[in-house]
Order: C-alpha cells, then structure tokens, then sequence
C-alpha cells in the first residue's frame, strides 16, 4: 500500500512540477518518486505487513510485486526514451509523464486487486489516462483517430466486462475473488448466470489484451499513437491486463477450468495465426509491432490454457522480456523517426550508427526467439511446461514461431542493408539523445543476459 | 385486477433481469451499427446504465449492499469516461470536421 501512495503522490508532484517548466526537473522528479515506489515494493517482499494491510481490496503478494516491479522498470525506460519527444512541448511535459505514472498506478492495482471494486477501478484508472496519451499529438489527426478507437473499443469492453461482473454477482452474491472461489468449490449446481458472467468478463479480457478475434483495434491504436504511448501500451497496459487476467481465472474461476480451458485454447491457436500471418504483409513498422505484439498474446494465452504451478511465473517472464525487446525497438523507431513510419527507411540503420542497429537487431532476434537471447527462454518456459499436457498446442505454436522468424529475420536484414542508392526514400539522420542510449544500452543488456534471472526463478 | 397483483407481489427479479439485458442489448446494437461519433457514447452511457440496473436488481435479491456501492462507482467512472471521449471528439471534430465514425478511416491495413 505504501508503495501505491508514493506512486500517486509522485504522479501529483509531477503535474505541478510542471508549471515551472523545466523538463529536466518534472523527469528527475518522476523517476526519483518511481525508484522510490519500486524500493518500498522490495521493503515489502521482505516485511510484507505494513500499516495499511488490513484494507483487503488490494493485497500486494509475491505475485503482485513482482508484476509491479517490471511495471515501474517499463515505465521509467518508456519515460527516459520518450523524454526527446515530451520535451517538444513544453507545456505539456508534464501532463505527458503524469498521465503515463497514473496509468502505471492503474496497472499496479489490476495485479493486486482482491475484489472486483479494485479490479474495475484498476482497469479505469489504467486505461483512461491512455485514452487521452493516445491523442498527445493534437494536431496531427491520424493520433486523433487512433484515440477515439481505442477509447470506444476500450469503453465498449468495459461495458461488457461491467455485464459480465453482474451476472456474476447475480449467481454468487459476492464480489471478493477468493468467495467466489469459495463458492464455486461448494456449490453443487453451478447456475448458468455464472456462465455468462464468465463468458462476457472473457471477452472484455480479450478486447483489452487484444486477442483475436477481438484484435482489430490495436494495429490501428499502435500505429495512430505517438511512440512512447504505443511502446507503453505493448509493455505496461499488456502486463496489467495479462496480471489481472490471470489473477481471476487462476483464482475466482479456478473450479470452471474445464468451461474455459477449450476456449482459450482455441483463441490462443487463432490468436497466434492472425497475428503472424497478418505481420508478414505489413510495411510500416509501428503495425509491424502490433501485429507481432498480437502474436505473442498468443502464446503467452498458453500459460492459462495448461495451468501448472509455474503458470504464472512464466507469464511474468515471458512479459518481462517481450517488454524489453519491444521498448527497444519503439527506441528505435522513434529514433529513425521516419515520417511515415516505413520498415524500409531502417535502411542503412546498421552502416550509420552500429550500436543502435546492434540494439535493433538483437530486439527483433529476441521477439523472434533465437537463443541464447531472453525471449527464447520465455518462450522455452512456456512451451517446455506445456508440451506434456498439450503437444498439439505447442506444436501450433513452434509452426507460428517459425512464421514469426521470417518477419523478423526480413526487417534484420533490411538494418543490414548499405544505405539506399535510389532517392526515392530520403535518409533519416538517425539522431539519439544520451537517454535514448541508456535505454538501449538497459534493454541490450537485459536482452542478453537476461537468461540469468532463471536461476532465481 | 392485475395491476393489484403486480402491486402485491412486487415486480419479480426475472423483470429486472429482462430489462437489464434488453438495454444492454440496445446500447451494444448502438455502439456496433451507429455511425454517429456522440450517439456511440451514448450508447455506451447506456450499456452501463443497464449494469447498473442488474447489480441493483441482483443487490436487492441477495439482500447485500455491495453491488449498489459498486454502482456509484460505475456512475463515477462513467462520468469520467464521457468527459474524456467528448474531448476525443471536440478534437478529432477540430481535426477532421465531422463525427461520422465511418470517416475516420486514415489508419489500415
């Protein structure tokens, strides 16, 4: 709870910082209050009572910790790199980085939430705030449309999942998860109502994670945003609403397994195939992103179709490096800074400005799953914990790793290219800013040795 | 005759639960086949009024209070929804000149 307040107290303190205008302070300030926030997380790992445990909405366990802590790190990465840009308006720094720590404080309490009041008030306070950041470039209207998509598909799921938690009061007559749960387990006639309430709570899940078949707003969602927007989207909101998810199925629903587990099996098998087969087409980058981020949705929806022990903990992991790799590429991006977003103008990336280029490619090597890099022992965690339970599953999915390969493998070797002899596309200059190295230099890092956090785990 | 009976016994859950589903229904028509930018919002605005029909409706049955502590919360967060989306669209409005969802088509592929 502690750490939650420093949270909020830092999101205030950056809006009003922002009245003197100076950009270097409001971003001191935040990362300061979000290291803060992170160090009383790990105080609680180790004390874990502190004088407001006994509110029961909102309990911070192992597995809310550890989901918040690579929250905190996204999101302080995804201020440092989008720092150029937020920079550019001066009157507004503030409100940038604000609004993106109140989405944080939304996603914190979507993986420590204890009854639905918290959930659905963690999943508002998640989304609203990037609602608006979606729309940050005023002017521009493709941001603009991108906003209102995401706010209508976001407003509509939430009426849905509202619905949902209805019909589920309606048959349980509580709205704690673990009475639920409780309920479930005793009762002798499940009533069709809880069905419903499950069904219509599912898809409201897979609207806001964005799986098929209700993905098609993201593509439009990531590519309108401006950059940081997208890349906390892919990294923060993902973790928030895959914690929650989790949460709830592998507890309120754990004794309805069998209602689900078919469903979601499906899912994940279609949720895999459109996003690589959708990716392979795509020739702007951003929509490249969003398509491979639909992709590993879908694997990471294995998790929750084989519940084992370990379920959630290899979500975590799989999370945590899929953030990394896809934060270094929006760094990237952003530093390519192509106006129409081609995959063609990262020509020459690799000749330019090699550290860069380097990053790039160890990114798209990680995404694709190639070892000894930190996605292939996320994804290894999932399917090896799998395969015993599911081989037709795993074998779907190592067919849509091998799809997902050619993409990345096609951008790869486009950053490898000399630069372009044709004027048709005109050179990027391919400007960095320091922080934008750091960030790079924190997710090559992470990227490479990254394999080693599976010792702790 | 009926209207005393109706009187007596008390409009049943069944009732509620029907009303509940048919505006919900309603408001989910609205949001999937309007084009209309504000009649989308307001449908929407009706999807959960719907919710806060049923968790009433429920609260009563069960004879707890929680669901209607929660419809506050939904009041409120509904609140705050619609001030953020009619800010989407007084913007998108400056931007392009029109509400017409079916306009606002730049992004795809």
């Amino acid at each position: 709870m502690l750490a939650l307040i420093i949270l909020f107290l830092t999101a205030l303190v950056t809006l009003f910082v922002g009245f003197a205008k100076k950009p270097l302070l409001t971003l001191s300030l935040s990362v300061l209050g979000l290291l803060g926030t992170g160090a009383a997380l790990i105080c609680q790992w180790y004390h874990p009572s502190d004088f407001l445990s006994s509110y029961e909405g909102v309990n911070m366990d192992a597995f809310a910790i550890l989901f918040s802590l690579v929250a905190i790190i996204f999101t302080i990465l995804i201020i440092l790199s989008g720092f150029g840009q937020f920079k550019s308006r001066l009157d507004h720094t503030a409100d940038y980085i604000g609004l993106l720590i109140f989405s944080l404080f939304g996603a914190i309490i979507m993986v420590s939430f204890q009854d639905m009041f918290m959930f659905f008030l963690g999943l508002e306070i998640l989304s609203i705030p990037i609602y608006v950041m979606a729309g940050a470039k005023k002017d521009d209207p493709l941001s603009s449309e991108s906003s209102l998509k995401y706010f209508i598909t976001g407003a509509f799921a939430t009426g849905i999942l509202l619905f949902g938690i209805a019909w589920l009061y309606g048959a349980t007559g509580t709205f704690k998860i673990y009475e639920i749960q409780q309920f479930f387990m005793e009762a002798e006639q499940i009533s069709s109502l809880a069905y419903v309430g499950l069904l219509f709570i599912l898809s409201a899940f897979l609207f806001k994670i964005g799986a098929a078949p209700f993905h098609f707003w993201s593509p439009d969602v990531y590519d309108g945003a401006p950059a940081p927007v997208t890349g906390f989207m892919a990294a923060v909101v993902k973790l928030g609403a895959f914690g929650a998810f989790i949460k709830l199925f592998t507890i309120a629903f754990s004794e309805l397994y069998d209602f689900w587990m078919p469903a979601l099996t499906f899912l994940a098998i279609l949720t895999m195939f459109v996003g690589n087969l959708s990716a392979i087409r795509q020739v702007r980058f951003k929509r490249l992103l969003a398509y491979s981020s639909i992709a590993h949705v879908g694997y990471s929806l294995i998790t929750m179709v084989v519940l084992t022990d370990n379920s959630a903990l290899n979500l975590w992991y799989y999370l945590f490096s899929y953030g990394f790799a896809t934060i270094a590429l929006i760094t990237v991006q952003m530093i390519v800074n192509d106006r129409e977003d081609r995959i063609e103008a990262f020509k020459g990336l690799g000749r330019a400005n090699p550290f860069v280029g380097f990053v790039a490619v160890v990114a798209l090597l990680a995404l694709a799953g190639v070892p000894p890099l930190m996605g292939f022992f996320g994804k290894f965690l999932i399917f090896a914990d799998a395969i015993a339970q599911n081989p037709a599953l795993i074998a779907v999915a190592l067919l849509n790793s091998g799809i997902g390969i050619f993409y990345y493998l096609r951008t790869v070797i486009v950053i490898l290219q000399k630069p372009g002899v044709d004027n048709e596309i005109e050179q990027s200059e391919f400007k960095t800013t320091p922080l934008q190295l750091i960030v790079l230099g924190i997710c090559v890092l992470a990227m490479l040795f990254g394999g080693g956090l599976l010792m702790i785990h | 005759m009926v209207l005393a009976t109706m009187l007596k016994s008390g409009v049943s859950l069944e009732f509620y639960v029907i009303l509940a589903t048919i505006l919900f229904t309603i408001g989910v028509l609205g949001v999937l086949i309007r084009k209309n930018a504000i009649i989308i919002l307001m449908c929407v605005e009706l999807m959960l009024n719907a919710v806060n029909l049923l968790m009433v409706a429920f609260s009563t049955y069960h004879g707890t209070g929680d669901a209607q502590v929660f419809v506050f919360f939904i009041m409120v967060v509904a609140a705050a929804e619609a001030t953020v989306g009619l800010s989407i669209l007084v913007l998108l409005y400056r931007n392009r000149k029109t509400v017409d969802v079916g306009m606002f088509n730049k992004l795809k592929g």
